[in-house]
């Protein structure tokens, strides 16, 4: 009984798919050759198209990430006991590939560590810490990557208040407060942070309520808010440090030395410009 | 596919790791079939991470014996892209953006005539039946096989069969009608 040409047209695409070529399917079926061509051509022509139609690796990523914290919410077989969970290690593992591609992007990632804002290297800089951030293995290492991140964001305000950028100062420092805000390290302590973050709330907002100033801010203006939103700053993690975890303590006070060395500096500067 | 079984038992018992083969097997077509759908880079992000958050509240229910795996997903995969359309009340779009397209090609002009050809596959695909639409995507946006398209549509595997076989023979008379324009 003779074949319908449907079934000979799935039958030589599931061997497409499996990597035949189109002769090969032509030669297996000689009197339906003819049609079998056409259809199988303009089949070539679809599964090329759509072969180029890839995700972005950077969300495939961020997804896998936020399915890995829903993950961890339905299956929370393990505790946090200190050591790392296996759900985030097999998270890690996987992710492991895509960031096989991520580092091609490496010389980008090296030359944007000093980039500041505005240049252009920047945005690279950022995405880079937002790496990071996502393959942190726990609530700790997430911490800690914000501390560090918080005191980048504190020594960029050094530079930019030498290059005289107002905007950029109070918007670093808005950050600097952000990243100290998701400090929120155990379940025990998250409730230390988020009082502190609460405490942040004022320096955060530094940048919209300069917003409406004038380019030549008043520098007295200027260094009163760098001082107030160092001393919310500083006061904020002197609280965490005294309730932390011990894991997390000696990060916590070099990043206090840090941010305080980072504001005294900046405000130094600031100062100084208004002096002259 | 008994491999395929065994990793998706594992992954409904809460196996991370299980999940992430899947994740990683499945991500792309999704996408890619979502992509078809949609034409919208931003729309194909989103709808294919909630495919995946659906998948995972629902991963617990999942039975082997009722239906391949890859035939559920892609079921929830159907409903979402249907709730989208439905939601804001939109139909298919044509237009496709040019972001998606895969960006190590070796020449700009390859990536212009790609370009080019996956805005008027998608052109095309929008002007087929409902039907022979849901087929042609899940088969070759997917990659499934037919019967793996039977069991996520609910349709049996003559019928799925028919639908692709009019499916490329109308997409064969588009795609000559574009090139004698």
């Amino acid at each position: 009984m003779n074949r319908k040409i449907e079934d000979i047209l799935d039958e030589c695409l599931d061997r497409a798919f499996a990597g035949d070529t189109v002769e090969d399917c032509l030669a297996a079926h000689p009197s339906e050759a003819s049609e079998l061509k056409q259809l199988l051509g303009t089949s070539s022509v679809v599964m090329q198209s759509c072969a180029s139609i890839i995700p972005d690796p950077a969300f495939k990523v961020r997804a896998w990430h936020y399915l890995g914290a829903i993950f961890h919410d339905r299956f929370q077989r393990i505790k946090s006991t200190g050591a790392v969970p296996i759900w985030r290690r097999a998270w890690t593992m996987a992710m492991a590939g895509v960031l096989v591609v991520l580092l091609s992007c490496v010389a980008v990632l090296a030359a944007s560590t000093s980039a500041l804002p505005d240049e252009h290297l920047y945005p690279a800089k950022l995405a880079a810490e937002q790496v990071r951030m996502t393959l942190a293995f726990t609530d700790l290492d997430e911490a800690k990557l914000h501390l560090e991140f918080a005191e980048r964001r504190a020594y960029e305000m050094v530079e930019v208040a030498q290059q005289g950028k107002a905007d950029s100062l109070l918007a670093l420092a808005g950050q600097v407060a952000e990243h100290l805000g998701e400090v929120c390290v155990t379940d025990e302590t998250k409730g230390v942070m988020e009082e502190a973050a609460a405490a942040l709330a004022p320096a955060a907002s530094l940048s919209a309520e300069t917003e409406d100033r004038d380019d030549g801010a008043d520098v007295e203006d200027l260094g009163a808010l760098l001082s107030q939103s160092r001393e919310e700053n500083l006061q904020a993690l002197e609280d965490a440090l005294a309730r932390a975890p011990e894991a997390l303590k000696p990060i916590l006070r070099r990043t206090i030395d840090s941010v305080a060395k980072d504001y005294d500096r900046t405000i130094s500067i600031v100062e100084s410009g208004s002096s002259q | 596919m008994p491999i395929e079984k065994d990793i998706v038992s594992r992954a409904i018992k809460g196996d991370a790791e299980a999940f992430a083969e899947l994740y990683e097997k499945y991500f792309g077509k999704i996408y890619r079939y979502v992509y078809l759908r949609t034409g919208n880079h931003a729309e194909a992000e989103d709808l294919a991470q909630e495919v995946f958050v659906k998948a995972l509240e629902a991963i617990g229910s999942y039975r082997w014996r009722d239906i391949p795996f890859a035939s559920w997903l892609f079921r929830i995969a159907h409903n979402q892209v249907v709730d989208h359309f439905r939601k804001h009340g939109k139909v298919e779009r044509v237009e496709l953006e040019d972001s998606v397209i895969a960006a190590d090609e070796p020449s700009p002009a390859l990536i212009a005539e790609q370009r080019f050809e996956l805005r008027e596959l998608r052109d095309n695909i929008g002007k087929l039946s409902p039907a022979q639409r849901e087929v042609i995507t899940l088969r070759f946006g997917a990659e499934l096989s037919t019967a793996e398209v039977s069991e996520a549509l609910g349709k049996n595997t003559g019928t799925v069969k028919a639908l692709q076989y009019n499916g490329i023979v109308a997409l064969r008379k588009l795609m000559l009608g574009d090139r004698e324009r």
